[in-house]
């Protein structure tokens, strides 16, 4: 009897105070979250990468007594599942790694399923449109790459229409669009920029662009005429680096793939290479976001997780990001300088997407491609 | 006295035989089976939903979204099964109507390519015929100088073989079941009686096995056209797409209305060819040959033919056993993918995370969830084993004793339909139904409780079809006796029926463990981290590019089958009667 109603005013009183509490847990330094952290035990993660393992192992080593509980799966993925747990009452996930922008912003964001949180300790070296409506932890790419072995003199394309001439027919590779949100958001990047896609196509060809009956705009062209092209569609980016990278190879394809992954060229024995001299651009650039599940039930040892993955004070961001400082990924951190092997994100050729403009005409696009296919 | 009629002979007289039974059998598989698809069936007619119909059937997408993928999955489903059934068959009869060498050996190796997931045999044909359309590393042919073109690289033609390498073994199953319950009697009287050996097989052999033929067919068509593993990865190249793989495309990018009309249209379209192909088996009269005692027959003579035979044989099993297998383990070795046979490590299995190896993954033995996932995949598959073989028992012994009828013949239709449903799809009905409270129901979203459910449902249509091909021939004239002597239900069932048909039941049973613990569509949207199941950490590991780790799981999956078979094999000293002498 003691202890029920001692259970009652405890959840009582935690349920009145749990408003206020969470916006204590905001302001809290990491040296003040620590405690309750370590009270909470324990923090699960749903991330798109699984370079989380190592982020795991870090922050094990930097606060015993927090277990990690790390799960790896694509955006996807977890978007079904965080949808579905939320049906069904679950709260099994503290915080949640996702790209996918358009998809988290305009869905679970707007329902109400993850939460906005920015760690004091670095929000004044975060632009605001990485803290705004989410927390951005770096950009990741999807990108034009090619061989470097086979192409030692540089990028064997020069402009984007060419991958749509004979010379590329069957030879240019991606991941099906309609199995990868990324590669969707490629996409309807060409189409949201439609008028540089035009004026590369005169610079290309010479000519002004004539569009098919019933094609809007040269976004759309372009999508068609390299889908006409026998554009190769694969299930992953892995197939997709191994088929562009691979050493030894006479001829090699070129493909719209990730820069970071660059950095497995000498384990797997590839040559991957970014192409970052492309008329009008060689791909897109986009958001990993950072957030807190709306019924976290590990606060604080949530936010202290978020902290350690935006990384600490040292020039690399120490181990926290270690997995996530390697040339292809920029730090949002102003005060995290670009890795030195990669090209710095000023002179990176890429489009940054527009999660909103993307949310907007992304059904129509991929009923462009689902048509085209 | 005049009301001497006790209410239950009262019952008897004005209620139809089996009313009751066939009842209770159907409101089992219409909650298990009916009601999730008719959740999903719903969620298509919301108002913002509805749309999807047109999209589907009637807009400029349908040719991409419907009319090629279905022609695709129907070439699929009618080759796979004829496929199936000529090497199945030709199996079957070879190990236990002949003479042939090994017998054994090649009966054990038949039953083995249903246990390698369908994606490892894909991904073995990829190693052997991967041309240059997808770049980097050529397959072992291309390697060795030969040209091979795309139609043999990729599409339609390897997935038909890849398909037939991994269900034709369902069909062996079942043939040789109803192959080794033909009354020896028979064939030894037609044989002392003169009778040709084609006479023999036209007039005893294939009438017998007829409805073990058919269901083989079934099994494998409804197998072939709801996979997702085998045209996923070798179609997509070449743009190949069937029901399955749009289906599973529509539901990852989050245009689940249009996934769930791909499924609905899916099912009734299989539905109709399996309706037709029951048809054929229930227009038969029924063949009630075993009563449980009679020898041998002497085996055919494969005479000069013997080596030949023997040698195509052991080639078709080396094939879709050795070869696949190999490969999985040599790229569970093996750093480099390029490179198969060479600096092979144990890392992968056993070794510490170290930074410059896969982004510092530790090896599988050394995953936290590895000691839990197992426990909970083979909990999974004994539990699901056990009920789904109940469950099938009692809907096979329903149709064989009562098979006329409007009921039973739903019943029949209703058992068959998760054959017809991807996994996936199956998955997100389950959650669609089951994901919320339901009045006073908690959810069952992530309870073990859900996957038993969801599983057993799934492979009711195994449990089913291997025991029927056996229960059909138990005698009804058994089951007629014991009733006069006034034998109630369960006791004919316990002393009669299951005595005879627990060939049947135990093969079934086997089947649905190792279905349950290799299956990966299903369990990929149900699974959550306090159920971890073998298969999912094996396709996180795939889809994050670590193909060694996803391996070595997939070898652990087929350790644990392969045992399983040779434990049901010891248990079960008369599970392959074909292998007697």
């Amino acid at each position: 009897m003691k202890l029920t109603s001692l259970m009652i005013s405890t959840a009582l009183a935690t349920a009145l105070v749990a408003p206020s509490a969470a916006q204590d847990l905001d302001a809290m330094t990491p040296e003040e979250l620590l405690p309750l952290a370590q009270a909470e035990g324990t923090v699960t993660v749903y991330a798109f990468t699984s370079r989380i393992a190592r982020v795991e192992t870090a922050f094990e080593a930097a606060y015993p007594g927090i277990d990690v509980i790390a799960h790896d799966m694509n955006s996807t993925t977890q978007i079904a599942r965080i949808r579905a747990e939320n049906a069904a009452g679950i709260n099994s996930v503290d915080v949640v790694y996702i790209s996918d922008a358009p998809v988290v912003f305009s869905e679970l964001l707007a329902s109400g399923l993850i939460e906005r949180y920015v760690p004091p300790r670095v929000a004044g070296a975060l632009d605001d449109e990485f803290t705004n409506p989410l927390l951005a932890q770096r950009l990741s790419t999807k990108v034009l790459m090619y061989n470097e072995a086979a192409n030692p003199d540089g990028a064997p394309v020069g402009n984007l229409w060419a991958l749509t001439e004979p010379e590329w027919r069957g030879r240019v590779l991606m991941v099906d669009p309609l199995q990868r949100g990324d590669y969707l958001d490629l996409m309807v990047e060409f189409v949201l920029r439609a008028d540089e896609m035009a004026a590369a196509y005169e610079s290309h060809f010479g000519t002004s662009i004539s569009l098919d009956p019933g094609v809007d705009n040269a976004g759309v062209q372009f999508i068609t005429d390299l889908f006409d092209n026998d554009v190769v569609l694969l299930s992953s980016t892995d197939d997709v680096n191994t088929a562009i990278g691979t050493i030894d190879q006479s001829n090699p394809p070129v493909g719209f793939t990730t820069y970071s992954d660059r950095r497995d060229n000498e384990d797997e024995g590839w040559a991957l290479q970014v192409a970052n001299e492309v008329e009008p651009s060689n791909g897109i650039v986009f958001p990993a976001v950072l957030a807190l599940a709306a019924n976290t039930q590990n606060p604080a040892a949530a936010r202290l997780l978020i902290d350690f993955l935006m990384g600490d004070d040292s020039e690399t961001g120490g181990p926290g990001f270690a997995p996530f400082y390697v040339p292809g990924d920029y730090a949002t951190r102003n005060d995290i300088p670009g890795h030195p092997d990669a090209i710095p994100l000023d002179e990176f050729i890429a489009w940054r997407i527009d999660p909103a403009a993307t949310a907007e005409i992304r059904q129509e696009i991929a009923d462009l491609v689902l048509m085209l296919q | 006295m005049s009301l001497s009629i006790s209410p239950a002979r009262l019952f008897d007289r004005f209620v139809p035989q089996g009313l009751v039974l066939k009842l209770c059998v159907l409101a089992a598989v219409g909650v298990l089976i009916i009601l999730p698809l008719a959740r999903i069936a719903i969620e298509t007619l919301a108002p913002d939903a509805v749309s999807a119909w047109v999209d589907v059937t009637a807009s400029p997408l349908s040719r991409n979204l419907l009319w090629l993928p279905l022609g695709n999955t129907l070439i699929l489903g009618v080759g796979v099964a004829s496929g199936c059934v000529l090497i199945g068959g030709f199996l079957a009869w070879m190990v236990v109507m002949t003479d042939i060498p090994f017998r054994r050996t090649i009966g054990l190796m038949a039953t083995l390519p249903f246990m390698i997931p369908s994606f490892a045999t894909a991904l073995a044909w990829g190693s052997l015929f991967r041309n240059g359309r997808v770049g980097g590393q050529v397959g072992f042919l291309e390697g060795l100088g030969l040209s091979v073109p795309d139609w043999l690289a990729w599409g339609m033609a390897p997935t038909l073989i890849v398909l037939i390498a991994h269900y034709y073994s369902l069909a062996f199953t079942v043939i040789a079941a109803a192959l080794a319950t033909i009354n020896s009697d028979l064939v030894e009287a037609a044989q002392m009686t003169g009778a040709k050996r084609s006479r023999i097989v036209f007039g005893i052999v294939l009438p017998v096995a007829l409805p073990a033929l058919v269901a083989g067919a079934s099994l494998t068509f409804a197998g072939a056209v709801s996979n997702f593993a085998a045209p996923a990865l070798l179609g997509l190249p070449v743009r190949m797409q069937t029901m399955a793989t749009r289906l599973y495309g529509m539901i990852e990018i989050g245009q689940t209305a249009r996934g769930y009309v791909i499924a609905i249209l899916l099912i009734v379209v299989s539905a109709f060819f399996l309706w037709f192909g029951n048809k054929v088996i229930s227009g038969r009269r029924s063949y009630a040959t075993i009563t449980g005692k009679g020898g041998r027959a002497k085996r055919f003579e494969l005479g000069a033919a013997r080596l030949p035979l023997f040698t195509l044989a052991l080639f078709i099993c080396a094939l879709t056993t050795i070869v696949p297998v190999t490969i999985l383990i040599a790229s569970s070795l093996a750093p480099s993918s390029s490179a198969l046979l060479s600096n092979w490590t144990l890392h992968y299995w056993i070794g510490e995370s170290t930074a410059n190896i896969a982004q510092g993954q530790a090896g599988i033995f050394h995953n936290p969830f590895i000691g839990s996932a197992a426990f909970t995949s083979i909990n999974l598959g004994i539990v699901v084993a056990i009920t789904g073989s109940i469950l099938g028992l009692l809907i096979a012994f329903t149709l064989a004793r009562y098979r006329k009828g409007f009921l039973s013949g739903t019943i029949n239709q209703v058992s068959f339909l998760p054959l017809l449903v991807p996994g996936i799809a199956f998955g997100a009905a389950y959650i669609a139904l089951f994901g919320a409270p339901i009045g006073p129901f908690p959810a069952l979203y992530g309870t073990f409780a859900l996957l038993v459910i969801a599983g057993t449902a799934y492979l009711v249509p195994f449990a089913v079809q291997t025991g029927r091909a056996v229960i059909q021939q138990v005698s009804g004239d058994l089951d007629e006796s014991a009733r006069l002597t006034g034998a109630g239900f369960f006791r004919r069932l316990t002393a009669i029926t299951v005595p005879l048909a627990s060939r049947g039941l135990a093969a079934g049973a086997l089947l649905i463990f190792v279905k349950i613990v290799r299956d990966l569509s299903l369990v990929v949207l149900l699974f959550t981290p306090t159920t971890p199941i073998l298969a999912v950490l094996a396709y996180r590991y795939a889809s994050e590019g670590f193909t060694q780790f996803a391996n070595a799981i997939t070898v652990v999956i087929l350790v644990i089958s392969i045992a399983a078979t040779l434990l049901a094999n010891r248990l079960q000293t008369k599970s392959q009667p074909w292998l007697q002498n």
